[in-house]
C-alpha cells in the first residue's frame, strides 16, 4: 500500500470565543487508509469534520490535502481539491430525482458549474457518469422517484453516493449507518466498503462493530483531544481508551 | 409531450391571429399582458426555480424601459441608428448588469433578508428617479418616439403587439431552454439544500447572482417592451406596486408549474383592463382574489390545472362535474353578495351622492347599480344580497364536501395505482 500522507493535520484547534471545543489535534491519514474516529457525544467529531470539509475554518493549526494548506478555504474550494463529504442528517436534494441528485454531484467534477449554452440531456459522459453511481449505490430502481420519497437507509445510501459523485478520492462520512436496524447497517457497510476501494475514507461511526470490521486505523477523540491512534486491535487493548470511552461496550 | 406541443401551437396561433380582429384598447391590452406575463416568467426564476423571493423587481423591470428610452432617443436624434425591433435588447443588457450588481449584494443573504435588501434596492430607484432628471427624466419622465425600420412604422398598437409576441415567446422559449441545461439543474438544487450545493463543489454566492442577474434581464426585456408600446416612462415604474403586482401574478398563476406565472399574469391584466372600465374598486377584488387563491389553491391556477393533468385518467367527471356546477353556484352567489354590497357602499359613500343629499337637504335619494334604482333604506334593496349570500352560505358546506369527496377519490385511485408497482428493493441491499 501506499503510505504517502494524503490528510494532515497539524495541532488544529477550534475555540468560539473562549471556549475551547478543540485542542492540538494532530492526525495523518494515509493514501488508500479507512480511517475511523470514534469518541463519546460531545468529543468533537462533527466539528471537527467541519473544520476539515470547511464549514469554518480552525483558530489554530493547519490542514493539508497532499501537502496543500486546505484550512480556511471555502468548502466548494476544498471539494474540487478532493475532497468530499456526507452529513450526519440527510442532506439531500429532496425535491429533485434521485438521479439528479448524483448527477449534480458528476456535474461539479466534470467542470459544468455554469454550463448554461447546452442541454444537460446531450451530455453523454456526465449522464452515463451518474447512472453508474447509481448503480453502484443499488438505486437504479428507484431512479426518477423524488429523493425526498425514499426511506431512510435509502436516502442514506444517496447522501454516499452524492458524496462520491464529484469524484474526491479523499471521503469523510459522518456516522453513514446511524439509526439503521442491524441488517442495513451491514449493506451499508459493504456498501461503504466497495466504493470506497482505492480511495482514502475518514468516517465517523458509532457503532464498533463496523468501526473494527470496516476500518484499518482507528483515533479516539475524547473533549476535542485525540486520545490515541492505532489499528482496531491496538486501540481495543489500550488501557487509557478502555477507561476513557469504550468500557465494557468491547469487554 | 405531443399534446403539450400541440397545445402550445395552438395558443401562439391564436395569439397570432385573434389580434387583428379586436379594437384597439383590446390591442394594447393583449401588448400589456404579453409584458406582465414575461415579467412574471422572470420574476419566477428567481421564487419558482432558486426559491429566491425578490420584493424589488420593479427595479430591473424599470431599468429595462429607461435603458430602452434612451436608446430610443438617440435612434429619434439620429445619434446611432440602431434596428427598432431589437429595441428590447437595450432592456436586456441594463437588467443583467444592474441585476448582477444588485444581486451580488441581495444574494449575500437569503430568505427575508434577501427579501428586504431587493425591496430597498427598488426603493432606492424609486426615491432618486424623480430627481435625477439626465437619467430618469426627473419627475415627468422620459418620452421619445418609435421610428420606422426596415419598412415596418411601428406605428400601430398591432405592430407593437407583434413585436412584443415575438419576443415575449422567444424569452419564454430561453427561460425555458434553461430549465434544461445544467445551470437550471443546479437552481432547482440550490433551492432544495444550498448547503450540499456548495459541499458538492459550487460557489453558491456566485451561482445565485448569475441566477439573479438573468432574472433580472428578462425583466429588462419587459420593461423596455413597455417603453417601446408607451413611449415613456417615468419614476413610478419602481413603486411597490410594481414589484407587488409581479409577486401578485406569479403566486396566483402558480409558482410550481413552468407557465404559470403567464397564466396569472395574463388573467390580472385582462381582468384589470376589463373590470377598471366597469368600477373604481377593481383593485379591491384583485385583492380578493389573490387572498382566496393564497387560501384554497395555494397552488396557484397553474397548479389546479396541473393536477387535472397529471390525474387526466382518473378523474371521474361526473361526480366532479357535479361538485364543480355546485361550487360554481356557491361562488357566483357569495361573489354576487360582496359585489353588490361593494358597489352600492362605494356609491352611498361616493362625494357625488353627498353631494346629492346636500341638494336634497339631507334626504336619501334612491341610487343606481346594475341599471337598476334602489333605495337606500328599503328593505327590498338589502335582501338581494342577503339572500345571495345566505343561498351561499348555505350551499357551501355541501360544496366543500362534494370537492373534497371527488379529489380525495382519485388521490385513492393514485395511491391504489402506486402501490400496485412492484416494491423497489431496498436501498444498500447486496444482489446476490
Amino acid at each position: 500500500m501506499n503510505r504517502e500522507p494524503v490528510l494532515e493535520l497539524a495541532s488544529v484547534g477550534k475555540a468560539f470565543g473562549s471556549l475551547k471545543v478543540m485542542e492540538d489535534v494532530s492526525l495523518t491519514i494515509t493514501a488508500g487508509e479507512r480511517h475511523a474516529l470514534i469518541g463519546p457525544n460531545g468529543a468533537g467529531k462533527s466539528t471537527l469534520f467541519n473544520i476539515i470539509s470547511g464549514m469554518f475554518p480552525p483558530t489554530a493549526g493547519e490542514i493539508r490535502l497532499r501537502g496543500a494548506r486546505i484550512s480556511g478555504l471555502a468548502p466548494h474550494e476544498i471539494n474540487r481539491l478532493g475532497l468530499s463529504r456526507s452529513f450526519q442528517i440527510t442532506n439531500i436534494f429532496h425535491r429533485l430525482s434521485v438521479f439528479e441528485n448524483l448527477r449534480i454531484g458528476v456535474m461539479a467534477r466534470h467542470g459544468m458549474r455554469y454550463g448554461l449554452f447546452r442541454p444537460i440531456n446531450r451530455m453523454r459522459a456526465v449522464n452515463d457518469e451518474a447512472e453508474a453511481i447509481l448503480e453502484r449505490v443499488r438505486l437504479t430502481r428507484r431512479r426518477d422517484h423524488s429523493a425526498g420519497d425514499l426511506t431512510y437507509s435509502e436516502q442514506r445510501a444517496l447522501e454516499i453516493g452524492m458524496t462520491l459523485a464529484t469524484g474526491a478520492d479523499v471521503i469523510l462520512l459522518d456516522e453513514p449507518t446511524a439509526g439503521m436496524s442491524r441488517e442495513e447497517s451491514d449493506r451499508a457497510v459493504e456498501l461503504i466498503r466497495e466504493i470506497t476501494e482505492g480511495k482514502t475514507l475518514l468516517v465517523v461511526e458509532h457503532d464498533m462493530s463496523v468501526v473494527f470490521s470496516l476500518c484499518d486505523r482507528v483515533s479516539v477523540l475524547v473533549y476535542g483531544k485525540i486520545l490515541a491512534t492505532g489499528t482496531p486491535d491496538e486501540i481495543r487493548n489500550n488501557a487509557e481508551v478502555q477507561e476513557a470511552y469504550l468500557g465494557e461496550e468491547v469487554a | 409531450m405531443l399534446a403539450r406541443i400541440a397545445a402550445i401551437a395552438l395558443l401562439l396561433a391564436l395569439l397570432v391571429a385573434v389580434p387583428p380582429f379586436l379594437g384597439i384598447g383590446w390591442q394594447n391590452a393583449m401588448t400589456n399582458m404579453l409584458i406582465a406575463s414575461l415579467f412574471a416568467m422572470a420574476f419566477n426564476l428567481l421564487i419558482g426555480q432558486a426559491g429566491l423571493l425578490s420584493f424589488g423587481h420593479a427595479a430591473f423591470f424599470g431599468v429595462g424601459a429607461f435603458a430602452a428610452l434612451h436608446l430610443m432617443g438617440a435612434i429619434e436624434d439620429r445619434v446611432i441608428s440602431f434596428p427598432t425591433p431589437l429595441l428590447p435588447l437595450a432592456g436586456a443588457v441594463a437588467g443583467f448588469v444592474i441585476g448582477a450588481f444588485a444581486g451580488y449584494f441581495a444574494t449575500m443573504r437569503s430568505g427575508v433578508y434577501f427579501a428586504l435588501v431587493t425591496l430597498a434596492i427598488a426603493e432606492l430607484l424609486h426615491s432618486l428617479a424623480p430627481h435625477w432628471d439626465g437619467m430618469f427624466g426627473g419627475e415627468a419622465g422620459l418620452s421619445s418616439m418609435r421610428m420606422p425600420w426596415g419598412g415596418m412604422t411601428f406605428g400601430s398598437p398591432l405592430e407593437v403587439y407583434y413585436l412584443a409576441l415575438c419576443w415575449t415567446a422567444v424569452s419564454i422559449l430561453l427561460l425555458w431552454a434553461y430549465t434544461r441545461t445544467p445551470f437550471g439543474r443546479l437552481t432547482l438544487a440550490l433551492r432544495d439544500n444550498e448547503q450540499r450545493v456548495r459541499f458538492m463543489g459550487y460557489n453558491a454566492h456566485t451561482t445565485k447572482v448569475i441566477i439573479f442577474a438573468i432574472s433580472a434581464m428578462f425583466s429588462g426585456i419587459a420593461g423596455a417592451l413597455l417603453a417601446v408600446s408607451n413611449e415613456t416612462a417615468n419614476y413610478t415604474l419602481f413603486s411597490t406596486h410594481v414589484s407587488a403586482q409581479v409577486v401578485l401574478h406569479t403566486f396566483v398563476g402558480g409558482s410550481t408549474v413552468f407557465l404559470g406565472p403567464a397564466v396569472g399574469a395574463s388573467i390580472f391584466t385582462l381582468f384589470a383592463f376589463y373590470v377598471s372600465e366597469v368600477t373604481r374598486t377593481w383593485l379591491l377584488y384583485q385583492g380578493l382574489i389573490f387572498v382566496l387563491v393564497m387560501l384554497y389553491v395555494p397552488q396557484g391556477i397553474g397548479g389546479l390545472v396541473q393536477a387535472h393533468i397529471q390525474h387526466w385518467s382518473r378523474l371521474s367527471w361526473p361526480e366532479l362535474t357535479r361538485a364543480y356546477a355546485v361550487a360554481a353556484a356557491v361562488g357566483a352567489c357569495l361573489a354576487g353578495a360582496v359585489v353588490f354590497l361593494v358597489e352600492a357602499f362605494e356609491v352611498i359613500f361616493s362625494t357625488e351622492y353627498a353631494a346629492a343629499r346636500r341638494r336634497l337637504d339631507g334626504a336619501w335619494p334612491p341610487f343606481e347599480l346594475f341599471g337598476l334604482e334602489w333605495q337606500v333604506f328599503s328593505p327590498s334593496t338589502w335582501i338581494v344580497p342577503i339572500l345571495l349570500a345566505a343561498a351561499g352560505l348555505l350551499l357551501l358546506p355541501g360544496a366543500r364536501r362534494m370537492l373534497r369527496e371527488a379529489w380525495d377519490g382519485v388521490l385513492e385511485r393514485a395511491e391504489a395505482e402506486r402501490a400496485a408497482e412492484p416494491e423497489p428493493q431496498l436501498a444498500g441491499a447486496v444482489e446476490r
